[in-house]
């Protein structure tokens, strides 16, 4: 399966138009098992064209990275919808290449934390992610459709030292959050 | 899009005729829309402000097959289904075959149904069945009718006892019934229906037995199907699988009886349920050879024992007007798994009805957390639920504040006190009814809420202060009434504090289960755990000493008093069972941090962040709570950095564990679940001493040997392994 090729020659491009976007969907739809409709690929790129990145290795497409960001609940995050290498081109950094360059743009944004779902299962994401800072969050029961559970992955960049001391009163009337803090607008699937 | 709008119709009469309201103004855009469509290439986009994700993840593209489960779809409704004849009746005119039928129907119904549990929808699963949605039509057939009956009556029962725990999440799948038959009358009568059948087949099996035996009729009975030898074996099939439906509606019911007085009963039937299963299973091989039709190979796939695709199931009859996203199709568990479902589930509702209930706060925690440690589904722990609050007492029969001062150790006539009817401690009493709640989830939502409450916890205990405080200055004239408020305060204020750290600690420990923790963060993980164990600790043995303190000082003369002291000063069992828990996060967390300082590994590292942001994301909700005071990341850093191999403490923690671990068992001696945890924790004291001995001998020298930590020996304490690589 390992395929020679030399990382050096792996060209990395931030989305820049519609020539980009049957590339990003063939690339999803071979190797991720949830389908998606063209308008859900079309909102991520449309609004968010800089939070997207393709790898390519000799004009071929090879892998990609689809993001997106804005408010939720007081706090500005980012979001990584899908993350995919081909099969023969992984193992060698790429994704880990991807996911951080999205990563940077966020944190430049202003962003102050980033957000993402995978499989318990997904042994080789959960890896990816956690060296570059994740933590595994929360556990969501029987999230994908498979039945299967999630890990909701965050990783929080540093801020000032929060400050507890007069907490107790601010919970008071703190609103319960809406069910799980599993908002409809992030049951996305991977 | 452009097309389907016809040009047409544009100037339809019903858009220029909606009168304008106090608020709007209608106008009609269809010309508009119509000619804005011709700007539109395929597959384009007009995104508005509302267009969110959820917006863009509902769009379906029709004619998808992967998308689109309309286009699956053979009927448009059930009655165009029926007259196609997708559910005929009977089911074939050869008694035979309709036999044969009529078992695949029961087979397919158990996949459906432990696939409903197990989170599919009802619309998609049991009532996938015709015969199921049109309750009338069965009634000529008096198997498959009495059969349809008591799968929904189980089903309704089952929605109702789900929907009144009101246990998490999932229950919103479980219970969404739409406008599916659940309720259908005559269902209620589904037990002597089935009761008429099975003796109808009790003689058919005995006649036939005595016409292969002895060769004579004994009585004019009409066999069920037309090929003698196979008779039996029918009848048996039959038998085993109407029987298990009638005992397992019978545990359902016996459930349900008011402050579990049906638990005893409900045991019997599980264990008819249970042999009735096997029986099922025994009649697999006799229904194979027997089938009439090309049979399923994958085992995985069957949904009926024979192996036939069952008659009259149509999944996606339901679809378009059963769910409000999307319809997907769902894979329905093999009718092997399901038996396995029903095995486990009716394991899961004996140990359950095993209870004692007895009406003691500390003894129905523990029960839920052990009856956990069985990964219950829903079914099973919405019953926990329902057993355990009932009418808003424990088992429907100690009322919370009763149960509030037995557990705070205060003596008998305490809960008659006055102070009950105030409002702070009826809240108490209702977050100890969400705290039950909470610990019947499931152990990934059970994880976030106990959490969150920890916060209602820290509130009450402030909101009881002030009220006791308020109580104390209005009502309590006398100085014997001051001192009995007083006493009953103290105790609640020091139980509520304890029960705090309970909370906080079972957070942290379902860490642990949900792999929540990479190995990297284990070091932080044992220090919150080992500072939270030392408040649990301290708060525990000040309860434990405040009630001997009373109790003494009213029953004992003043000369006795001082030995008494003496006497007492033994630390009670329960706080030495939360030592062995400290020594032994205190010597995995010093271990973990020796590795840190003098072999470089398990750091946090990492290109954006730093260790101090994965300590604020694992612990902000107890730090949000102040739970302890003064816990923060730099004093983990603090006691980390001190910590090295040759530090003298870490030796101890395990030898320490141990030895008390050793002398405790002698004082629960009665008590199998504690003995047990104390050999766990024995067994993690031990390994992880040999280890370390092993680390601080060749440690920083070889630098080929791998360390990692499993879970073994105990579900929440690593045990260290180390080996050359
Ligand atoms: C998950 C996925 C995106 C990872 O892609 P990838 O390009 O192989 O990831 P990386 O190469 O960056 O990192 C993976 C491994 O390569 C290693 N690696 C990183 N840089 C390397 C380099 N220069 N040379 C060799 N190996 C390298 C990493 O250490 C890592 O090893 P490990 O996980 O065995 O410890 C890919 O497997 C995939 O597409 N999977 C299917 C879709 C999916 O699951 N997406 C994620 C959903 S959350």
């Amino acid at each position: 399966m390992a395929l020679e090729f030399d990382t050096s020659d792996i060209e990395y491009m931030s989305y820049s138009g519609e020539h980009h976007l049957p590339l990003i969907m063939n690339l999803v739809d071979q190797e991720l098992s949830e389908p998606y409709s063209i308008f859900t690929y079309r909102y991520f790129v449309y609004l968010w064209p800089n939070l997207s990145f393709l790898a390519f290795h000799k004009g071929k497409c090879v892998g990609t990275v689809v993001c997106k960001m804005g408010d939720h609940r007081h706090t500005f995050r980012g979001y990584i919808a899908m993350l995919v290498v081909l099969n023969s081109y992984r193992g060698r950094g790429i994704a880990t290449e991807l996911v951080s360059r999205s990563i940077k743009v966020m944190m430049e944004s202003g962003c102050e934390e980033v957000t993402l779902e995978a499989e318990v299962t997904n042994k080789g994401a959960l890896a990816l992610y956690g060296r570059l800072g994740f933590i595994r969050a929360k556990r969501l029961f029987r999230y994908y459709l498979n039945g299967v559970d999630a890990f909701r992955l965050k990783l929080l960049f540093p801020r000032p030292e929060p400050d507890y001391s007069d907490s107790i009163k601010s919970i008071a009337d703190e609103s319960e959050e809406h069910g799980d803090g599993m908002p409809p607008e992030e049951r996305i699937i991977q | 899009m452009a097309e389907a709008d016809g040009g047409g119709d544009a100037k339809a009469p019903l858009c220029s005729s909606i009168p304008s309201g106090k608020d709007a103004v209608w106008f009609d855009v269809s010309s508009l829309l119509h000619r804005a469509c011709h700007d539109l290439r395929n597959d384009e986009l007009i995104s508005g402000e509302n267009f969110n994700l959820f917006a863009a993840l509902s769009a379906l593209e029709i004619m998808d097959p992967k998308m689109d489960s309309g286009i699956v779809s053979t009927y448009y409704s059930v009655d165009e289904a029926i007259e196609n004849g997708a559910a005929p009746i009977p089911l074939s005119f050869d008694r035979t075959s309709d036999i044969q039928c009529v078992i695949d129907i029961m087979d397919h119904f158990l996949a459906c149904e432990a696939t409903w549990h197990k989170g599919g929808s009802l619309a998609q699963t049991v009532f996938s069945c015709i015969y199921l949605l049109r309750p009338e039509r069965t009634s000529s057939h008096a198997l498959l009718h009495s059969f349809c009956r008591v799968i929904r009556a189980t089903c309704s029962a089952l929605v109702s006892a789900v929907s009144e725990a009101r246990t998490n999440e999932e229950e919103d799948l479980f219970t969404m019934a739409y406008g599916l038959p659940l309720k259908v009358n005559g269902d209620e009568k589904c037990l002597s229906m089935i009761h008429a059948v099975d003796e109808t087949l009790c003689r058919q099996l005995k006649a036939c037995k005595a016409t292969v035996s002895k060769k004579t009729v004994l009585e004019d009975v009409e066999p069920l199907q037309i090929h003698l030898d196979l008779e039996e074996g029918f009848c048996k099939a039959v038998l085993c699988r109407i029987r298990f439906r009638k005992h397992f509606y019978h545990v359902l019911t016996c459930l349900r009886k008011p402050q579990g007085r049906g638990l005893e009963l409900a045991k019997k039937h599980i264990i008819s349920c249970l042999s009735e299963l096997d029986s099922m299973l025994k009649t697999e091989e006799f229904l194979r050879q027997h089938s009439a039709c090309g049979t399923v190979e994958n085992e995985d796939e069957k949904t009926t024992a024979s192996g036939c695709q069952p008659v009259g199931f149509d999944s996606t009859l339901n679809s378009r007007s059963a769910a409000p996203t999307p319809p997907r199709a769902i894979k329905l568990l093999s009718w092997k798994r399901a038996v396995d479902y029903f095995r486990k589930l009716l394991h899961d509702l004996d140990v359950i009805c095993s209870y004692s209930l007895d009406p003691v706060f500390e003894g129905a925690l523990r029960f839920v957390v052990d009856v956990q440690k069985f990964q219950p589904d829903l079914v099973a722990r919405a019953h926990i639920q329902l057993l355990l609050v009932q009418d808003g007492k424990l088992y429907g029969r100690e009322s919370l504040f009763a149960v509030i001062c037995k557990a705070a150790l205060l003596p008998e006539g305490a809960k008659n006190h006055d102070i009950q009817k105030n409002e702070s401690v009826q809240q108490l009493g209702q977050l100890l009814i969400t705290l039950f709640g909470v610990l019947c989830a499931n152990t990934a939502w059970q994880r976030r809420k106990l959490g969150k409450i920890l916060q209602d916890w820290q509130i009450i205990y402030v909101q009881l202060e002030l009220a006791f405080r308020k109580e104390f200055g209005e009502t309590a004239s006398t100085s014997v009434e001051q001192d009995l408020l007083l006493k009953v305060c103290k105790h609640i204020l020091i139980w509520v504090e304890e029960q705090t750290y309970w909370i906080a600690l079972r957070f942290l420990m379902l860490g642990f289960e949900l792999e929540l923790y990479s190995t990297d963060e284990y070091c932080m993980v044992y220090w919150y755990i080992y500072i939270i164990l030392i408040k649990l600790a301290e708060k525990t043995h000040l309860k434990i000493m405040l009630s001997n303190d009373s109790s003494r000082r009213k029953s004992k003369k003043k000369k006795d008093f001082v030995k008494d002291v003496v006497k007492d000063y033994h630390v009670p069992p329960a706080v030495l069972f939360l030592q062995c828990y400290i020594h032994i996060s205190q010597g995995l967390m010093m271990m973990l941090a020796s590795l840190r300082n003098e072999n470089n590994i398990f750091l946090c590292q990492g290109p954006f962040n730093t260790e101090q942001e994965r300590f604020v994301q694992h612990f902000e909700l107890l730090q949000k709570a102040c739970l302890p005071d003064h816990a923060s990341f730099f004093s983990f850093t603090e006691t980390v950095a001190n910590t090295h191999f040759s530090t003298l403490p870490i030796h101890n923690c395990f030898k320490d564990a141990q030895k008390i671990a050793k002398e405790l068992r002698g004082s629960f001696a009665n008590d199998p679940d504690r003995l047990g945890e104390l050999r766990q924790i024995e067994q993690v004291a031990e390994h992880n001493y040999v280890a370390l001995n092993l680390l601080c001998r060749l440690g920083s020298l070889e630098p080929s040997l791998k360390i990692s930590f499993d879970f073994i020996h105990h579900p929440h304490f690593a045990t260290a392994s180390v080996k050359r690589s």
